[in-house]
Formats: C-alpha cells, structure tokens, sequence
C-alpha cells in the first residue's frame, strides 16, 4: 500500500471498475452507517455479509495483517453486539452499546473508504466518473481533494504535536490560542502545498481548453458482475422485506 | 472557471470537511448534537474566509456547497443536507457576487449563508423522528431519550438561526485572523 490515491499497481491484486467500488461504498453507507431495514432479519443477515466485503477486499490486495486484525475485530464487536449487549443493564449496557454500535457502523464503511482510495489512481477515478457524465467542475475538485486528505491530516497532527509541546491544548496554559494556533499554521502549509499542486496539475494539461483523453481501461468484467449482482440482491431482499414478502 | 480554480476549491474543501469530521466526532454525546450547528460556522469560518479571497469566478461557492452536500451522503446522512446545501450554496454565491467578490462585508454574510447546509443534517431528526430511530435503534434507549429531549420541534428553526449568526461570528474571526496573520504572510 503506497497510500490514497496512489495505487501500488502491481500488487492490488482483484481489480474492480471504479464505479462498482462506488456501489459497494454506497450500500454500505445506507445499509450499515445509515441502518436501513435493520428491522427485517433477512435483511441484518444479508448486511453482515456485506460488511465483510471490504475486508475480502483487502485481502486481494494483499494485505493480509489488516485484514486479519480487522476482521477479528468485527467478529468480536459483532458478537458481542450480539450476546453481550442483551444481558448488560444501567451504565455498562450504554457505554457498551454505545462503542459497539459506532464500531459495527463506522469499520466497515471506513475501510471500505480507505479500500476505495488505496485501490484506485487519480485517471481511473477521473475516467470512471467521465463515463458517468459527471461534469469536470465536480470530479476536479473531488479528485484533489480525496487526495488531499491524507496530507492536511498529517500537517495537522504533527501542528498539534508541535502545539502541546507549547502546552497549547484543553486545559492547558494557552487555551485560549487552541483552535488559532493550530488553525493558522494549518491553512498557510495547506495553501503552499495547494499552489503547487496545481502548478502540477497545469503541466499535465488540467487546465486546457481541449478535451482530456485517458489511457486508463475501465470496465465492467467478471467480478464486478458478481459484485454487482450481490447488491442487487440486497436491495431486493430489502423492497420485499418493506413489503413484508420477507421478514 | 479553469482549473486552479477548481483545484482551490478542492483543497479548501479538504480542509472544511476535517473540521466537520472532527466536530461531528463530538455529536456521538447527545448534548454535543445540537453544537455542531455552532462550532462548524465558527471554526468553518476561518478557511472559508481565505477559500473566499480566491475567488473570484461565478459557480466557485455553489460548487463547494454541492460537493459538501455529496461528502453528507457518503457518510451517511442522506439525501436533506444535499438538497439544502444546492440551494444555500447558490444563494451564497449570489450574496458575494453582490459584493463584486471583493467586499468584506459580503463575505462575512457569505459564510453565514454558506453555514445553513450544517443546520440541514438535523432535518430527519424533526421531519421523519420515527424512521430515524428506527435504523438507528442500536443507539440505545438513553441516548434516543436523551437527544429527543433535546430536540423538540422548535428547536429545528432555532438550528438554522444559529448556524446563520454563527456563520457571520466565524466570519468575523476569519477577517480578524486574516488581519492579524495571512496578509502578512502574503497569502491572503
């Protein structure tokens, strides 16, 4: 893993269109983050199988440890959401429930996100979302800044290192600089870096009147279709169950 | 527009959304919920002011209003703050434009407006409480009670309103910290 949007190209193992990627972030945002039909067992059983698509994934890319740890780790929450959480009352029953609901929730999307951005190189995105007809006035801004992510999250950490050291946090002697004195820095590193990223991006031609062509060949193959058909599926079982043909 | 000013928009969008990553971070205890729609303007407030110095080409507000929209529902908060956030979004592009993208005053008022797309993630809590709930009854009994009491039906007005007077606020801050650092910097 070389990190977002920066595909180690050789070694990502399955390779899935950008847009079946999309598909498989959207469901699990709707399906785990958001929670729908969690009222129809067919449904909570189909979403745990899905939860766990990110971390096969993973696993294609070849990275094993995070796969492994993640997903004892969902097992264990899992079940312990589960088994545990039911025979748990008073305080230690929402602290619990609390941690495992935002546990069960979160992972999956999240490393499905991180999945997506490792897997996945700036044309491909550009190409896929292309074919979608999604104007450029969107897809530029996106691109830039999934891939910006990553470096406003790193300057921001080692500014709050930095800012503790100056004793510059909660409770602290300078709490009243907190937010200014991480924000500031922040902002005129991210802005330096900004310029020349897109005196970068100008050199590639992103600024030109003519249309952008790319060597990137998307499309849809094998295991998008079973992929794409596994959401199919869920979506299905989920109408039936609104319709009470499932329970 | 051309693209460095698409490319600003995206990494001043970056640096938006962090904000409202960490903020919303804190919504995870009830009586932090409602505070999302005052710590976002203020602290959104800051980049947003220096995002505005930049622009200077219709659409560029709009745009990052819409994309903030988009990043909601990719984490899961469906479709409202989308369509609040098109509209507000281009309603903020108008205010500055009036100001010829160079008034100050304007951009306070800007970022006000820009502010109301927060106020929006809390509409199916008021307008569909009962759906809500439902998928997210894992929450636990005391925290659906907790955040019930704390968001009766008046208090969905009050949000926008305050996302509104904290916007011009974090405005406010973001002309005084781009006084006192970003124009001696040269950046601003």
């Amino acid at each position: 893993m070389t990190g977002f949007f920066s595909a180690d190209l050789n070694n990502r193992g399955l390779v899935l269109d950008p847009r079946t990627k999309l598909a498989v972030m959207l469901s699990l945002v709707v399906f785990t983050l958001g929670g729908t039909g969690s009222h129809i067992q067919a449904v909570r059983y189909a979403v745990i199988a899905l939860s766990i698509v990110p971390f096969a994934l993973h696993a294609t890319a070849k990275r094993y440890t995070k796969t492994v740890v993640l997903l004892c780790l969902f097992i264990l929450v899992k079940s312990a959401e589960t088994w545990l959480v039911p025979r748990l009352s008073g305080a230690s029953l929402s602290i619990t429930s609390v941690l495992c609901m935002l546990f069960v929730r979160l992972m999956p999307s999240l490393s499905m996100g991180s999945y997506m951005l490792c897997s996945t190189t700036v044309s491909e995105f550009l190409a896929a979302m292309h074919r979608m007809h999604i104007p450029q006035q969107i897809t530029i801004p996106l691109s830039v800044m999934f891939r910006f992510f990553p470096t406003v999250t790193k300057e921001f950490s080692s500014i709050n290192t930095a800012m503790k050291m100056r004793d510059i946090r909660l409770g602290g002697k300078n709490a009243a600089g907190l937010v200014e004195y991480r924000l500031v820095p922040l902002m005129v590193c991210s802005v330096n870096i900004g310029s020349e990223l897109s005196a970068a991006a100008l050199t590639r031609g992103l600024g030109a009147k003519v249309k952008r062509t790319n060597i990137c060949k998307i499309g849809f193959h094998l295991p998008d279709a079973v992929v794409l058909v596994g959401i199919v599926a869920l979506f299905t079982l989920w109408i039936l169950g609104m319709n009470g043909v499932v329970k | 527009m051309k693209g460095k000013d698409l490319i600003n928009i995206g990494i001043f969008s970056a640096i938006y959304f962090v904000i409202v990553f960490i903020v919303a971070m804190l919504g995870f205890v009830p009586i932090m919920l409602p505070m999302l729609a005052v710590l976002v303007p203020i602290i959104g407030g800051v980049p947003f002011m220096l995002f505005l110095t930049r622009v200077k080409k219709f659409g560029m507000i709009w745009i990052m209003s819409i994309i903030m929209g988009l990043l909601m529902i990719l984490t899961g908060m469906s479709w409202p703050p989308l369509a609040v956030s098109a509209v507000t979004g281009l309603i903020a592009e108008l205010v500055f434009r009036a100001g010829k993208y160079r008034s100050a005053a304007m951009a306070v008022l800007t970022n006000a407006v820009f502010s109301l797309w927060v106020a929006a993630n809390y509409l199916p809590l008021f307008f569909a409480a009962d759906k809500y709930w439902e998928s997210r009854k894992d929450y636990g009994q005391d925290y659906i009670d907790s955040v019930n009491k704390l968001m009766p039906k008046w208090m969905c007005p009050t949000l926008f309103a305050a996302a509104f007077v904290c916007g011009i606020i974090g405005g406010l801050l973001g002309r005084k910290l781009m006084k006192k650092h970003f124009e001696k910097a040269g950046i601003a």
